[in-house]
């Protein structure tokens, strides 16, 4: 499998210390400070376990997401990746974690969001490529054991797949203790020469 | 793994022939555009007609907030149509004819939006669904599923017959003559892809209701709407439809004119049909601002366009779809899931009786209801759709509609199951009461995606649903019956007009700055069909709007007489005190006391107009001189206002303002700083435009000039108004406005760098 459209979710450590609407500021204020990568922020602060703040790019949309009430980052990579699976892999876990890494330094939070690390969701946002069936798990298996030792080391780490065949593959991989971002960041490693900068198929 | 390697492979054998056929040829036709070989108007509309539309930045330009950044996009100079960037993620349009879903349609809506949008299923004002920030090479996937399970985009946007909408609780409805489901579905189906409905110079909107008092179809607010009718003939019961043509909102609203007041049902198709024909052949085609056929029927009168449509329904050669489907239409078309059981006493979970009070409505059926599920700002989660599907078939099966109040109904529930699926709507966070309550604000999308937005109307709607919503308890019911929506331009997206309490954005210039502002509508009727059209009062700066809900409301209550509507109060204390009552919310802070005054509702960007693009909307390029044309249009709809109610004098005073006004608009396109003068506008307007022969029709040369100088004339005599001559002026000024449209539209023509909005090919809107 070709894998694509590789959906990466950490979660947040505890959500009621800001308000989703907080992001927005934060959002259109890194608008301001990028030279145009950024296209747009939408607000969905009204739903019930929505998809919260999103800042929408032409790679991905990156937001403070909320979807089943556990409020986290969600980088949707939308655009599609060269290289190997894994490598696509370890780019997207990597932007994941650069995105929230940035949310805990924003000077505007003052440090009341922090990621707890220990789990990481991931998702296929593509039911054609990637049927939520035992036989992706199957076939994934093996390469999100490979990433998910990349971050937490050669310990345990349960690979939770929900079957329900009308969500997309997701696989929750579960750390046995929490890990902060940097340290994740620090196990990832780089992007991997072959996706550094030329990350576009 | 699943073997399909696409799509288009997987579906094949679900998707009708001809329906793949065509987005087969849709995907060729992006292919060639990305080739340079399909000119970019011609592929705008192409596109336009596939459901496939523009969002705010697509021009790859954003202000944000402090300069207009460039957005990278990576494609370059490609373009799917003008000044709209390849990559830009734009709107994707659905249509739900008659907002009639299945769950199976439910669960494909939430996975789409998963994989193409931002994981929200918006429900429109037109009963559609639209996804937000899709890519247009996703867009022939998306089609193909949706069409696997009979679902369209297909003449969602551009100047097609857009979704034919109708009461949704049409065949449940305690009050309605008939079932109008099963002619809103003909009508759709006939009418879509159909020759004699391509050519049209604008948008065509068809509804249907089920009675007249109701607001059910808002049929009044309609290119075409029928109501259902019985009559005896010849001691035979027959079904017709009391039938309407040129109605529609848009900046100057029309209300529909009566065409027939029985149309036998099988003349429904047909009529329809040498509708369209009449419309395509006669209807205006350059000028965008005046190509809705509300302005074809203003223009020829009800009475000769009648004529001219009888002649054409004569020339049609019979069609057999025409009366196919009226067999089955006299049956039931919809069966409960439950046998209907009635709902007993009890405790209940809970706000189960506040939620029963205003989202349930008990069908004509014994022990059946209607269970409407309130979406905030029609916005409902991939997980909550699919969730809802599941719910629907645990209770109702396939009996759901979306509604123009931008909700899902589920009818057909067996009272005795309220209790359980109320705990089931409240694990998915759809619980929440005050549908159709003041509380339930509609909105269109304004500056969060539209080109032509200029105020935050889903930013507003937000804020007064959370105010509304924390005291909703304390409401007075004569309050909490009213309804609020907001467009965030003067295109009526939202519907506006036909709201007791209506919205629509504007901006004022306030110490140098631009600040966004509403434009408050007062007196709306959303029953009767939308039987009445609000009346502008006044312009208050948008942070201010909340205020103007509470002061407005609060005063109801206290002043209201018994029983008095909402729309009577109004009328009673009259425009000229709501407007003083409302004066001192006009003014705001200086920007160094409080800026947050200049920014607006969930933006904390400084408030800005160049975010504006070409709008694919309603109006397109809007020019200083445009919003000038626009603003003489509701001034002259004011004088039409002051003619109904006998004041003759103000109403030809009024009109004759109008038209200095329009004259000004075009003054502007030569001359931006023309002040608001009288006799230098004139003055002006004789110089650049009479004395140049620039305003001159081809035909009846500068007749429409003579109009204004007439007007002007005839003012300073200062006689008496006889009724006939006032409204001979309001028809002058109605041929002047329109007059002032053309000579813009030429002019723009003439200038390339400020094309005339008509000339995109492009058109959508909700409005």
């Amino acid at each position: 499998m070709d894998l694509q459209k590789i959906n990466v979710k950490f979660f947040a450590a505890g959500s009621g210390a800001v308000r989703l609407t907080d992001f927005i500021d934060i959002f259109n204020s890194w608008i301001q400070s990028s030279e145009g990568e950024y296209y747009d922020v939408a607000d969905y602060s009204h739903m019930q376990a929505g998809p919260g703040i999103v800042l929408v790019t032409h790679e991905a949309n990156i937001s403070v997401d909320n979807t089943r009430n556990r409020l986290g980052l969600l980088y949707n990579r939308k655009q599609p990746l060269r290289g190997s699976n894994a490598e696509k892999l370890q780019f997207v876990f990597r932007a994941a974690l650069e995105f929230c890494r940035r949310i805990e330094r924003e000077p505007a939070l003052k440090g009341k969001v922090r990621f707890q690390g220990q789990d990481a969701l991931f998702l296929v946002n593509d039911r054609l490529l990637a049927p939520n069936t035992d036989e992706t798990f199957r076939a994934m298996k093996p390469e999100l054991e490979d990433i998910a030792r990349k971050l937490y080391g050669a310990g345990g780490f349960p690979l939770d797949h929900d079957g329900d065949p009308k969500q997309r593959f997701s696989v929750l991989i579960k750390a046995p203790q929490a890990f902060d971002v940097d340290t994740l960041l620090k196990n990832l490693g780089g992007y991997g020469p072959q996706l550094a900068g030329v990350s576009e198929a | 793994m699943n073997k399909a390697e696409s799509w288009k492979e997987a579906l094949v054998h679900l998707i009708p022939p001809d329906l793949g056929r065509e987005i087969d040829i849709f995907e060729t036709q992006i292919a060639l555009r990305k080739q340079g070989k399909i000119d970019e108007r011609v592929f705008a509309e192409t596109r336009l007609r596939r459901g496939v539309y523009g969002q705010r930045y697509d021009n790859g330009q954003r202000h944000d907030g402090v300069r207009v950044q460039k957005l990278k996009l990576p494609s370059g100079g490609l373009t799917k149509g003008p000044e709209t960037v390849w990559d830009a993620p734009g709107m994707m349009r659905i249509k739900i004819p008659f907002g009639g879903l299945s769950p199976q349609q439910m669960e494909v809506l939430a996975d789409l939006s998963e994989e193409y949008a931002d994981g929200v299923s918006h429900v429109t004002t037109r009963q559609d669904i639209q996804y937000h920030f899709v890519h247009i090479d996703d867009t022939p996937s998306l089609m193909r599923r949706l069409a696997a399970v009979g679902i369209t985009s297909r003449e969602a946007c551009g100047n097609v017959v857009r979704n034919v909408t109708a009461c949704p609780l049409a065949g449940v409805c305690r009050d309605e003559v008939f079932d109008v489901t099963p002619y809103a579905k003909a009508s759709s189906r006939f009418l879509l892809g159909h020759p004699d409905t391509q050519d049209f110079g604008r948008k065509f909107k068809i509804a249907f209701s089920g009675c007249r008092d109701e607001a059910c179809g808002l049929t009044s607010m309609h290119d075409m709407g029928a109501i259902a009718r019985k009559e005896v003939v010849n001691g035979r019961e027959r079904r017709g439809f009391e039938f309407y043509v040129g109605g529609g909102l848009g900046a100057v609203p029309y209300q529909a004119k009566l065409f027939d007041e029985f149309l036998p049902e099988e003349e429904l198709l047909p009529m329809a049909q040498a509708i369209s024909r009449v419309f395509a052949r006669l209807g205006e085609k350059r000028n965008r601002a005046r190509a809705r056929i509300k302005f074809l029927v203003a223009n020829l009168g009800i009475g000769e366009f009648r004529r001219l449509v009888l002649e054409e329904r004569r020339k049609l050669a019979p069609d057999t779809r025409w009366t196919d489907y009226l067999s089955q239409a006299h049956e039931r078309t919809e069966a409960p899931r439950k046998a209907g059981v009635s709902l007993n006493g009890g405790k209940q979970p809970g706000r189960f009786d506040e939620w029963y009070a205003t989202n349930v409505y008990r069908q004509r059926q014994p022990a059946y209801v209607v269970a409407t599920v309130a979406l905030p700002l029609g916005d409902i989660t991939a997980d909550q759709l699919r969730a809802l599907a599941d719910i629907a078939r645990r209770f109702v099966k396939d009996t759901i509609r979306t509604t123009v109040e931008q909700n899902i109904a589920l009818r057909w529930v067996s009272e005795a199951d309220l209790p359980a699926l109320y705990s089931a709507l409240c694990e998915i966070g759809l619980g929440e009461p005050n549908a159709g309550t003041i509380v339930d604000v509609t909105a269109c999308p304004g500056t969060d995606t539209c080109k032509l937005g200029i105020a935050s109307s889903r930013g507003l709607a937000r804020e007064l649903r959370t105010r509304l919503g924390e005291k909703s308890l304390e409401l007075d019911a004569a309050v909490k019956d009213l309804r609020i929506k907001v467009s965030g331009c003067f295109n009526s997206c939202g519907q506006h007009h036909v709201a007791d309490i209506g919205f629509y954005g504007i901006s004022r210039n306030i110490n140098g700055y631009t600040v966004p502002h509403f434009q408050v509508m007062l007196g709306g009727k959303w029953k009767d069909n939308a039987g009445a059209y609000g009346l502008p009062v006044s312009a208050v700066p948008s942070r201010r709007i909340p205020e103007v809900v509470m002061r407005v409301t609060d005063r109801y209550v206290r002043e209201r007489l018994k029983g008095e509507s909402f729309q009577d109060f109004i009328g009673r204390i009259g425009k000229k005190e709501v407007k003083a009552m409302l004066n001192d919310l006009t003014r705001i802070p200086s920007h160094d006391a409080d800026a947050s005054y200049y920014s607006d509702w969930g933006d904390p960007r400084e408030f800005t107009l160049t975010d504006m693009g070409v709008g694919e909307c309603a109006g397109e390029v809007v020019s200083q001189a445009q919003f000038t044309l626009a603003a003489s249009e509701r001034e002259l709809f004011e004088a039409q206002i002051h003619f109904d109610s006998g004041d003759l004098k103000k109403a030809v005073t009024t009109a004759y303002e109008a038209m200095v006004h329009a004259a000004q608009g075009l003054v502007k396109v030569q001359s931006q700083d023309v002040p608001n003068d009288e006799e230098i506008i004139l003055s002006e307007f004789k110089q650049r435009y009479c004395d140049t022969q620039l305003f001159y029709d081809k035909y009846a040369g500068g007749k429409f000039a003579e109009y204004l100088f007439k007007a002007r004339d005839d003012l300073r005599s200062a006689g008496e108004v006889e009724k006939e001559l006032a409204l001979q002026r309001l028809q002058e000024a109605q041929l002047f406005i329109d007059a002032t449209h053309s000579c813009y539209n030429k002019l723009s023509s003439m200038m390339p760098a400020n094309r005339p909005a008509g000339n995109g090919g492009a058109s959508a809107g909700e409005g």
